[in-house]
């Protein structure tokens, strides 16, 4: 069991949500003893004392987007207007005839078990009247960091990307060490508190191991960021479908590009081939019996790329950078680094020391980004790709 | 499987001591003391047993994960530590139980899927209106406040497994006896890890002649724990002592050095004999003419 020496485990203050349905007309005042103070309240129920209790304590102040899965707001303690929240409200009632969809459930399910300082954390959870599904979540103001990335007018160096880096996969670490995969990373999921810390969000694609010869579904992680296991079909997989999308990240940072950025899965996996090498018996042993697997052109086969090759395609990481990142992108999920693995590379001990957290290139604008991301739905990629992306059918039977 | 155990909101918002359930308990009574003398039910452990098996009905209809029904069953346990079980229509809860552990234990099951099962199991109670699942569903998160993820003590038993070389015939056993753990407080006061230690005591120590899915037919299981059940529990207190054969002491030995609650062990133990004897009380048919009288007359299933 993981402690990370970052973080003391704070109980969640979560209040219930309102009651409803199963209660029938003879309905006695409920009775909750683990909070004594309000024992008083005659004839309402104590539980939706509470929530409402919750509910008061923040205030709704402006919508800062909206999805079909979500409407977040921009909002702040009653007592306190300058604590900011970030409100997620989850459509329940849209969806109310198909029950909580598996995103939100996911979400919620992990983010109050999940407590550290590069994972975004939740507050509360509370009921609006129309039974929709209140998640307060910690006010994250610097937008992200594809915002970052595609800003032409920001400067940063390989420092900036140091310190990005470490926070995203200490971040990462601690899930594995808890057994959840995030199984969506990719820099709009990764938020930018007002300290400058690295925050990985929206955990509706999120799970726990599977047992042994469970299977999972190979249909998670947005197409660039996915690993060539999941492109080939693979139904067990490990935290490194994860730490690929972290060195997928770590090169689009390097770049400012996303590094192999295919219009299909078919393409995402030609193009990962072309660029990596093409994954052989040899060099992945097992990976021909992976159901989609496509038998390479013997007369087309790219040998699996060296330090050379890194070295060359990223000169800004540094030789000892491209080693971490050619580590993390090793084709055979069995010989890829582990997160445990990323953090004791000797590159976070190299120069150039990475940036301050404080220090860090940051942009206006990013609240309106956050709210943008907090409606988005896992799996998806940019609005102009959006229904080509939207393969993801969370309708039922997926595990 | 997820997160920190020792971290969990399961360990911190979700485990009571035997005085703290029964005064919550008392005080869920004392609020309607009419419901109480009008609509008796059998004892709670009976209930339990009759939650479990339709559970089962509902489950292997669908062919669902043992995990999932354990979910399901930990799920109606905290419900009914917040509400009156006179107040809902408990085939309700059960399905709707059944249908959100589904979706955490990631087999879910199509809503319309899971109502139209129930229906064919529990026309009277349940209606066809898929929205009524939708919004139990809404209540039962409420209720345990978002806190969703439940630990078992399946893991443990399995990551033991090797360890303390169990053999499979033990495993089997062990793991139904953890089944069954569901059907008593067990899972709101202890760890599950002392769970799993109960289990594999129980299985290795008593290991009842007959063992084939006595789900349902406890009767040896508890016979064996009365026969030979005080060897053990005198073992565990008296280290040195002569008495019990060498893989026995084998487990002992591994427990004394392990930090396991030893206490907690036995007072699991004594929990599960317990409720071997009181299941032999049990009827079905009671079971469920009390609570159908309770829905009805209350018209709860509305």
């Amino acid at each position: 069991m993981a402690f990370s020496p970052l973080v003391a485990p704070s109980p969640l203050a979560t209040a219930p949500l309102k009651k409803s349905a199963v209660s029938g007309p003879a309905n006695p005042v409920q009775e909750n003893e683990s909070f004594p103070q309000l024992q008083g309240g005659a004839d309402r129920e104590i539980t939706e004392q509470l929530n409402d209790e919750v509910r008061h304590k923040y205030i709704k102040a402006k919508k800062l987007g909206e999805g079909t899965y979500a409407v977040v707001f921009l909002g702040h303690l009653r007592t306190d207007p300058s604590s900011f929240v970030a409100i997620k409200k989850i459509k329940v009632n849209t969806e109310y005839k198909d029950g909580l969809s598996m995103d939100a459930i996911r979400e919620v399910k992990y983010l109050q078990e999940l407590s550290h300082p590069n994972i975004i954390a939740l507050h509360d959870v509370f009921s609006s009247k129309d039974q929709n599904l209140n998640l307060v979540l910690e006010y994250l103001p610097r937008g992200d960091l594809e915002m970052l990335i595609k800003d032409s007018n920001i400067h940063y160096g390989l420092p900036d990307i140091k310190a990005w880096m470490g926070m995203l996969i200490r971040g990462v670490w601690f899930c594995h060490e808890n057994f959840v995969l995030h199984r969506d990373i990719k820099p709009n999921n990764l938020l930018i508190a007002s300290d400058g810390e690295v925050k990985l969000a929206d955990f509706g694609l999120a799970r726990s191991f599977a047992d042994p010869y469970l299977n999972m579904t190979h249909q998670v992680i947005t197409r660039w960021y996915r690993p060539p296991e999941l492109l080939y079909g693979a139904r067990q997989y490990s935290g490194a479908v994860d730490i690929w999308s972290v060195a997928m990240v770590f090169a689009e940072l390097l770049l400012r590009v996303p590094f192999v950025a295919g219009n299909s899965d078919l393409d995402q996996i030609t193009r990962i081939c072309e660029a990596f090498g093409t994954p052989t018996e040899d060099n992945w042993p097992g990976v021909s019996k992976l159901p989609n697997y496509i038998p390479a052109d013997a007369s087309h086969l790219v040998p699996v790329q060296g330090r050379d090759f890194f070295l060359r395609q990223f000169p800004t990481a540094g030789p000892v950078g491209a080693e971490l990142l050619m580590s993390m992108c090793t084709l055979d999920p069995r010989k890829r680094s582990t997160a445990y693995q990323a953090l004791r590379h000797n590159w976070w001990a190299s120069e150039p020391r990475p940036t301050n957290k404080e220090d860090l290139p940051r942009k206006a604008g990013g609240t309106k980004k956050m709210g943008d991301d907090l409606t988005r739905r896992g799996g998806e990629l940019d609005d102009q790709f959006k229904n080509a992306a939207r393969q993801l059918d969370f309708s039922a039977m997926k595990a | 499987m997820a997160a920190n155990y020792w971290a969990s909101t399961q360990r911190r918002h979700w485990l009571f001591t035997r005085e703290r359930l029964a005064d919550i308990r008392e005080g869920l009574k004392e609020k309607d003391k009419v419901a109480h003398t009008q609509f008796p039910l059998p004892d709670q452990r009976l209930l339990n047993i009759y939650f479990s098996q339709q559970l089962g009905r509902l489950g292997k209809r669908m062919s669902t994960r043992q995990q999932a029904l354990a979910t399901a069953q930990v799920y109606i346990k905290r419900y009914y530590t917040k509400n009156e079980i006179r107040s809902t229509n408990p085939y309700l809860v059960l399905t709707t139980a059944f249908y959100l552990a589904c979706k955490m234990e990631e087999c879910p099951q199509h809503i319309r899927f899971v109502v139209g099962e129930a229906r064919g199991l529990w026309p009277e109670f349940i209606a066809p209106d898929v929205s009524k699942i939708g919004e139990c569903e809404f209540s039962l998160i409420s209720e345990m406040h978002s806190q969703l993820i439940v630990h078992h003590p399946y893991r443990t038993l399995s990551d033991l497994q090797t360890e303390l070389t169990l053999t499979s015939d033990e495993v089997a056993l062990a793991w139904s006896v953890i089944n069954d753990h569901y059907l008593t407080d067990l899972p709101l006061l202890y760890p599950p890890h002392v769970i799993a230690v109960m289990a594999i005591i129980v299985a290795v120590v008593f290991k009842p002649s007959s063992q084939t899915s006595y789900h349902g037919h406890p009767a040896p299981i508890a016979s064996a724990m009365r026969e030979g059940g005080m060897n053990i529990l005198a073992a565990l207190g008296d280290k040195g002592g002569n008495g019990p054969p060498e893989r026995i002491q084998k487990l002992i030995a591994w427990l004394a050095e392990s930090e396991v609650d030893i206490k907690a062990v036995i007072e699991c133990t004594q929990e599960l004999v317990s409720l071997y004897e009181v299941w032999e009380q049990y009827s079905e048919k009671n079971c469920k003419e009390l609570l159908g009288r309770m829905v009805k007359s209350k018209s709860l299933d509305k």
